[in-house]
């Protein structure tokens, strides 16, 4: 029998068609098993533009036949655990917006290796409880390393937790101008 | 030689350490990280292999101190005396470390623009003299020469 994947890491450029892909593989997963689909989202509405952003994925979502349950939190994305189970898939959409609330956030600890340890800790955490987790990320690291602080540990911290992650992954995709490619694991 | 390249913090250094070196290598690692400058000569080295980490640096520099064509003569002139050391002994390996810095937005200084530019050429330089090439991905290496 075909092994389920625990996790699944999913990264590629700005409009790649990297959420589009991970949803439809969210979509397959749970149309195989039977399993229920969970979207935790990061996103912070904060100005006009990440008011529509958001409006556009919540639209795209809604008009799927599969029905989805929609989990907002930025930062704390174990919160939800109670409702998740091993009939849940559950896509984390994204690691980048989720580091942003971590770091550049008032009310939480932004101290780099504290932060890091947090991320890693809550998506083993939710990894364990549900069937796959689907995590997507955004591909920003092959720009000149800016000397600004902030952004150095930003993407240091990034480039940490994409390393671990895909070590961990079952399966790794680069998406290409909405194209898949996989970079570790086996299709099903 | 064999260039390795990627994205910033994407695994580079490690991946050569786990993949490529071993306890026989007899390690020369000279990292622009660590403010060395780049090497010209490297005939005072007697066998091994040779790390040079974090060639963008070096090219940077270069770039704050001459015009840009004599930047790409310089550093091919370097290319062919590593390449020359490397071939003229069985036991000698020279592994190129440069991260891609090559797919962000246009940066506002002119001076970044420069040493973009530059680093972009100097690679294309680089891999048409390189046996190898992988590009690592986080830790995942693609062989793409």
């Amino acid at each position: 029998m075909e092994e389920t994947p625990s996790l699944i890491f999913i990264t590629g450029g700005v409009r790649s068609g990297k959420s589009s892909f991970a949803e439809k593989t969210a979509i397959q997963l749970a149309k195989k098993s039977g399993a229920h689909l969970h979207y935790i989202a990061t996103g912070v509405p904060s100005d006009r533009e990440m008011r529509k952003r958001i409006q556009n994925h919540q639209q795209q979502r809604q008009e799927s036949i599969i029905q989805w349950q929609t989990w907002e939190e930025p930062r704390e994305i174990s919160k939800y655990s109670q409702h998740f189970s091993e009939k849940s898939i559950i896509l984390l959409d994204c690691l980048t917006t989720l580091l942003n609330n971590h770091l550049f956030s008032t009310e939480s600890e932004s101290i780099p290796d504290t932060v890091e340890k947090a991320i890693i800790n809550e998506i083993d955490s939710l990894k364990d409880i549900c069937q796959t987790l689907v995590i997507v990320s955004n591909e920003v690291l092959n720009e000149s390393v800016q000397d600004n602080a902030l952004v150095y540990t930003y993407k240091k911290l990034l480039g940490k937790l994409h390393q671990q992650l895909v070590q961990q992954t079952d399966q790794a995709y680069l998406v290409e101008s909405g194209i898949p490619i996989l970079m570790k694991g086996a299709k099903e | 030689m064999h260039f390795v390249t990627g994205g910033a913090f994407n695994g580079k250094r490690a991946w050569v350490l786990k993949t490529l070196i071993t306890e026989r290598s007899n390690l020369s690692w000279i990292s622009a990280y660590d403010g060395l400058t780049l090497p010209n000569d490297l005939t005072h080295i007697q066998e091994g292999t040779i790390v040079l980490e974090g060639i963008e640096m070096w090219i940077k520099e270069l770039t704050t101190n001459y015009p840009i064509q004599q930047c790409r003569n310089l550093w091919n002139d370097r290319l062919i005396k590593w390449s020359q050391w490397e071939h003229s002994h069985g036991n000698r390996n020279v592994i190129l470390i440069g991260t891609d810095t090559s797919k962000g937005i246009v940066p506002l200084e002119k001076e970044d623009r420069t040493w973009r530019d530059v680093t972009g050429w100097c690679y294309q330089d680089l891999a048409s003299k390189s046996d190898q090439i992988d590009v690592i991905w986080y830790g995942i290496k693609q062989k793409i020469k």
